[in-house]
């Protein structure tokens, strides 16, 4: 665990449940903030949008840039933080 | 959108009419019927690009869409199920098409399309590149062979040159004698040529050497060389050369010569059935020096064997002399090794840069004997110091 960041350990740990879109490693509250305005407003609705992407990393991060503007950065770090759920969880 | 086909019948009078004056078609009598009208446009516009500009145009419409619908359809007009289908043409699985994923996926396929376009064009340049580059490679490579082969063949000579010069001082002309006949069979193994070519090639290169042989002869001392040869590993052509002048010389030397043995070695050397012997002279020499012959031969290491050659008649006086007095050894021989005493003085070693630098460093700091002396010294006076500071009399210093 080199370089995840707290938010990222603490979304990993657990299942979402119900948890806001803002629990999402890389979304903060202005990202956060645009992508409950289109519609998703909770974090299972953006990882609807992966499983949907088919979890393909290059996919989910253009998508991610077209809908919230998400840097490089935030891209790499929401997407790393779903695809590690998901090897956890799903 | 492609145009409409109309076929000019269909036209009316007046735009036929306008369209032939734009073509520059004469026009018909004004009261002539539309047919003519018709005719002439059909006619003259026919053979002009107009005509055929409607076919062009249906063409041109149809192949400038085909290639845009061929290469650039925009994705945004393709269906759920095209978009799909495209996207698998390029090798991408794609998943559902909805509306949140539609945009992705036409994203992803413009995408495509532009490095397919891309590599299209590249590779056209590429493949001239290519092959201008291949050619320069090979030319290259063609130029850095030949050049190394030469460079090679011209830094062994030097080599060879190099190594007859230091012989100069403890070898003889009949070790270059025998060295030559072992070289002369290794030329013709390089060289497709005839025995006879070998000869005289070596015989040429003989001319151009005969220096160094006149000289050796002078330095060496007749004594010492019994006429044995060392087995010179194939290697220089230019020290076979040398033999051939060497055999003036040596004819010289072997009149002062209590061995009779070297006669023999002149008529070998004359002879022109070096080749046999060659087989010959390994098979005698092999028993007497198999513990010494290595198969890695280097020219240095003829300089080495040299010496040996007395040590190796003091050795094995009884045993058969080979023709050709080769004496397989190419290994350096060991100072003093084996009871044998240095008699000769071996010329300096080869040194490798990193000796050279030692020693250049080395020649800048002080011996290390000079040192210790000083070092002596110092202690010495510090004891003197300390037993002054003692006694704090003069009685140390009255005694200096």
């Amino acid at each position: 665990m080199s370089s995840t960041s707290q938010k990222h350990r603490d979304f990993v740990a657990e299942p979402m449940g119900e948890k806001s879109v803002m629990a999402l490693a890389g979304i903060g509250e202005v990202l956060g903030k645009r992508l409950e305005d289109k519609g998703f407003d909770k974090a299972y609705v953006v990882l609807g949008q992966f499983l949907v992407l088919k979890k393909d990393e290059e996919l989910f991060r253009d998508w991610l840039k077209d809908t919230c503007g998400a840097n490089s950065k935030q891209q790499g770090d929401c997407c790393g933080c779903l695809k590690e759920w998901c090897d956890a969880f799903l | 959108m492609p145009l409409l086909v109309q076929h000019p019948a269909y036209f009316s009078k007046s735009r036929l009419k306008s369209d032939l004056v734009a073509h520059n078609v004469a026009l018909p009598p004004a009261k002539s019927k539309k047919e003519v009208y018709v005719e002439l446009y059909l006619k003259h516009i026919d053979q002009r690009s107009d005509f055929s500009s409607d076919e062009e145009d249906l063409v041109q419409d149809v192949t400038v869409e085909n290639p845009v619908v061929a290469e650039e359809p925009d994705p945004r007009d393709l269906t759920d199920d095209d978009l799909k289908a495209k996207l698998l043409e390029h090798g991408v699985k794609a998943g559902p098409i909805l509306a949140s994923t539609r945009a992705v996926y036409e994203k992803k396929l413009r995408k495509l399309l532009q490095s397919d376009r891309h590599d299209r064009v590249n590779g056209a340049e590429k493949g001239v590149l290519y092959s201008d580059s291949e050619e320069e490679e090979e030319s290259e490579q063609d130029e850095d062979a030949e050049s190394g082969s030469e460079g090679k063949s011209q830094t062994v000579e030097q080599l060879e040159e190099q190594e007859n010069s230091q012989n100069g001082d403890f070898t003889y002309p009949q070790c270059f004698l025998l060295s030559s006949r072992l070289h002369v069979p290794a030329s013709r193994n390089r060289e497709p040529d005839s025995k006879g070519n070998a000869l005289k090639s070596s015989a040429r290169s003989l001319s151009q050497n005969s220096w160094i042989p006149v000289g050796i002869s002078r330095s060496s001392s007749v004594d010492r060389c019994s006429g044995v040869g060392s087995v010179v590993p194939p290697g220089s052509q230019s020290v076979s050369s040398q033999a051939f002048s060497i055999t003036q010389m040596v004819e010289e030397m072997e009149s002062q010569r209590a061995l009779s043995t070297s006669s023999n070695t002149e008529g070998e050397v004359n002879g022109s059935n070096v080749q046999e012997h060659w087989p010959q002279s390994d098979r005698l020499d092999m028993p007497v020096v198999d513990e010494y012959y290595t198969p890695k031969a280097s020219p240095y290491n003829q300089t080495m064997k040299e010496p040996l050659k007395d040590t190796f008649k003091d050795l094995l006086p009884d045993n058969d002399i080979t023709p050709t007095r080769i004496y397989a050894t190419c290994r350096r021989p060991i100072k003093g090794a084996a009871g044998r005493p240095v008699q000769y003085a071996y010329p300096e070693t080869p040194a490798s840069p990193i000796t050279l630098e030692r020693r250049e460093v080395e020649r800048h700091l002080v011996p290390i004997h000079i040192q210790i002396v000083v070092f002596l010294i110092v202690a010495c006076l510090l004891y003197l110091i300390y037993d002054y500071a003692e006694d704090n009399s003069l009685g140390p210093f009255v005694s200096l």
